[in-house]
């Protein structure tokens, strides 16, 4: 589904992915774990396609096709998603109007008809209430002034209304309380399904108590240095990165 | 011809001697003016007030001889949805809307006013009042019909040419107006507002500058706000060659009320000036007053606001904003907010910002799933929506929304 093959990104004139390759088939959940700094939401966004996070080499495949010279909404049509580490507020758009207006464009390029008006104000309602957004939020500016927490469940709100084929998570856990934690785990676990596929990247185990992940990953020094099954998360919160980071 | 009047006149001040001598018999009011006008000329770079908006340079090659044209039929305009009384000044000849004079209002064409003391300064106005002859005036009652008043300012030709509107709305009486100028002309336009709002009055202007890209254009609007009335200003500008917007607001009365919007959309080589001047001279007076710039291209956005607090106005509570964004690397922004305050218990602030289009934000959208075209649209309208979705009749702010739909797609 997401095969990454040798990638090295270029931020800034220093390279941060040395050769990275990584491999998620359809239908499973791959989680990432790796020290601050070591290359994760610079991964995600190479593979979302930010500018200035240039892929010098390698190739990104999804499904089957290199998306690196993709614009980033060709990638979004092609039903990639990334629920940011840190969501931008967007000031003077209305959050249930910016959503609509991203829902519809990725429905365009997929050539299908936009969705009508009364069936996205059910839809956006329901799926409100499942990630604990109340209606108030959704006329408000997009993430202006909300909290930290807020904005996670502003990304796990779009992330159930797109139903993306692939979705990378940097980070959505942190800074969530417990009930919030199990909202994400529950948002993952309806859309789980053989047709799909996650990376979700974190730096504890927690998560991984709600979504249980197919295989772990370490990131270190742009690589990945250690791959295993869904222990490893466990075994990494007990022994941290420090013999990893040594190898790297 | 008489002796210059001028020192170092440019051509267009030479002929300028030669229009005034020639246009109907001068009042001794309008030779004064024509020779209090003369002694300034037309304002440099190094004026104060102007080095942003050079009126000196942009007129030098033109000449303001009256050469007028037999006019092409004019369109409906855009608000004739809103069913207004439609005024209209065509190459600086008043019409009248056809039909009877309604309720509560009377509008005639009326002699000019024969001075205006907070402009003796001002060298256009001062030229305006030399060159007018004849004024649209326009007085709305108490009881007039809610219904708006259209002035469409249309230049079609070369000439440079000089018109007023007096208006006065009376004690407690709404009146809403809205002002277009529209046409292909090319010479200076140089309109004067002379108003006033009484007692408990509200008053709800709309300008829309929508002209060829040739005009060079100074429309100043003078209005006394008595006490509790209210003013409010919300325009558009799309710039022109040069495009300079003045508002001057006396609030004369405690309780009286300004609100001062202004949007400006510039592409090509356009130019859009509003400078605006609020004098607060009673207690208790409330001033708003946001801008809004946007240019792309080689856009010339220039805002000069500045209040003034006089000592008698305690309670005083004005703020001003004003954003630019530029959408190129040779767009310009020129700010100038000032307050001038001599009450001590006021309220009073001021905010300016330039910058471009927040490049995070446009990942953002574009991860979403919107191109890059429609998520430079969508930023640009958020950026803009404050001053359109403070108008409160939405017919008008979806044609506003309409037209900066339109400035974004267009070449
Ligand atoms: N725009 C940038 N300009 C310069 N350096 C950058 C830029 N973005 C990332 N880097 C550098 O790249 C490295 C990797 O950063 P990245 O954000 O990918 O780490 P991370 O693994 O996501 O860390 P964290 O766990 O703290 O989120 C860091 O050293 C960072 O300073
Ligand atoms: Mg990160």
């Amino acid at each position: 589904m997401l095969k990454i093959e040798n990638l090295h990104t270029t931020v800034g004139g220093n390279e941060i992915l040395k050769g990275l390759s990584l491999d998620v088939p359809a239908g499973e959940v791959h989680a990432i774990m790796g020290p601050n700094g070591s290359g994760k939401s610079t991964l995600s966004y190479t593979v979302a396609g930010r500018d200035g996070y240039e892929a010098t080499d390698g190739a990104v495949m999804l499904e089957g096709t290199n998306i690196l010279g993709l614009a980033p909404d060709a990638r979004a049509a092609k039903g990639l998603f990334l629920s940011f580490q840190h969501p931008m507020e967007i000031p003077g758009v209305q959050t249930m109007t910016f959503i609509r207006t991203a829902l519809n464009a990725q429905r365009r390029l997929r050539g299908e008809a936009d969705m009508s008006a009364a069936d996205f104000i059910r839809l956006i309602r329901e799926k409100a209430k499942l990630v604990g957004l109340d209606d108030a939020k959704l006329k408000r500016p997009f993430n202006v002034g909300f909290s930290g927490g807020e904005k996670k469940r502003m990304e796990m709100l779009q992330m159930a209304i797109f139903e993306p084929r692939f979705a990378i998570m940097d980070e959505t856990d942190s800074g969530l309380d417990i009930d919030a934690l199990k909202m994400v785990g529950e948002v993952v676990n309806a859309l789980r399904g053989p047709e799909r596929g996650f990376l979700i990247i974190t730096h504890y185990q927690r998560l991984l108590h709600y979504i249980k992940p197919d295989r772990v990953h370490v990131l270190a020094g742009g690589r990945i240095v250690k791959s295993g099954a869904a222990g490893l998360a466990a075994e990494l919160e007990k022994s941290g990165y420090e013999q990893f980071i040594e190898a790297a | 011809m008489s002796r210059s009047l001028f020192i170092n006149p440019t051509a267009f001040e030479t002929d300028l001697q030669a229009a005034f001598a020639a246009c109907a018999k001068a009042n001794g009011v309008q030779t004064a003016a024509f020779e209090r006008f003369a002694k300034q000329g037309i304002p440099n770079r190094r004026v104060e007030g102007w080095k942003w908006s050079d009126f000196h340079g942009a007129l030098r090659g033109l000449s303001p001889a009256n050469d007028a044209e037999a006019q092409a039929d004019i369109a409906p305009s855009d608000f004739a949805a809103l069913n207004p009384l439609e005024f209209r000044i065509i190459d600086g000849r008043i019409e009248l809307p056809q039909g009877e004079l309604p309720d509560g209002m009377r509008y005639d064409v009326v002699d000019p006013v024969a001075t205006i003391p907070e402009l003796e300064h001002h060298a256009i106005a001062t030229l305006n009042v030399a060159m007018t002859r004849k004024a649209l005036g326009i007085e709305i009652g108490e009881d007039a019909p809610d219904r708006p008043i259209l002035i469409r300012h249309i230049n079609t030709n070369a000439a440079s040419t000089f018109t007023q509107t007096m208006m006065r709305v009376s004690v407690n009486a709404r009146a809403r107006l809205i002002e277009t100028y529209e046409g292909e002309g090319i010479g200076l336009y140089s309109h004067l507002f002379h108003m006033v709002v009484r007692d408990g009055a509200k008053f709800d202007r709309t300008v829309v500058h929508e002209t060829g890209a040739g005009q060079v254009v100074n429309t100043v609007c003078a209005a006394k706000v008595d006490a509790d009335a209210s003013f409010k200003q919300t325009s558009l500008s799309m710039g022109s060659r040069l495009a300079r917007h003045e508002t001057l607001v006396h609030l004369w009365a405690p309780g009286g009320s300004a609100e001062i919007y202004s949007l400006a959309l510039l592409r090509a080589e356009r130019h859009s000036d509003f400078t605006t001047h609020v004098v607060h001279k009673a207690p208790h007076c409330r001033t708003r007053q946001i801008h809004k710039g946007v240019a792309r291209d080689r856009g010339r956005n220039v805002f000069q606001g500045k209040f003034e607090v006089e000592r008698e106005a305690q309670q005083t509570d004005a703020k001003m904003t004003a954003n630019a964004l530029l959408l190129s690397n040779t767009a310009e922004a020129n700010h100038k907010p000032e307050l001038e305050i001599y009450a001590d218990d006021v309220e009073c602030a001021h905010g300016s910002t330039c910058g471009a289009l927040d490049e995070d934000a446009l990942f953002y959208l574009r991860q979403r799933g919107l191109n890059e075209a429609a998520a430079r649209a969508l930023l640009v309208e958020a950026f803009v929506g404050e001053v359109i979705d403070g108008i409160d009749d939405d017919r008008l702010g979806d044609i506003f929304r309409a037209s900066v739909a339109d400035w974004l797609v267009c070449e």
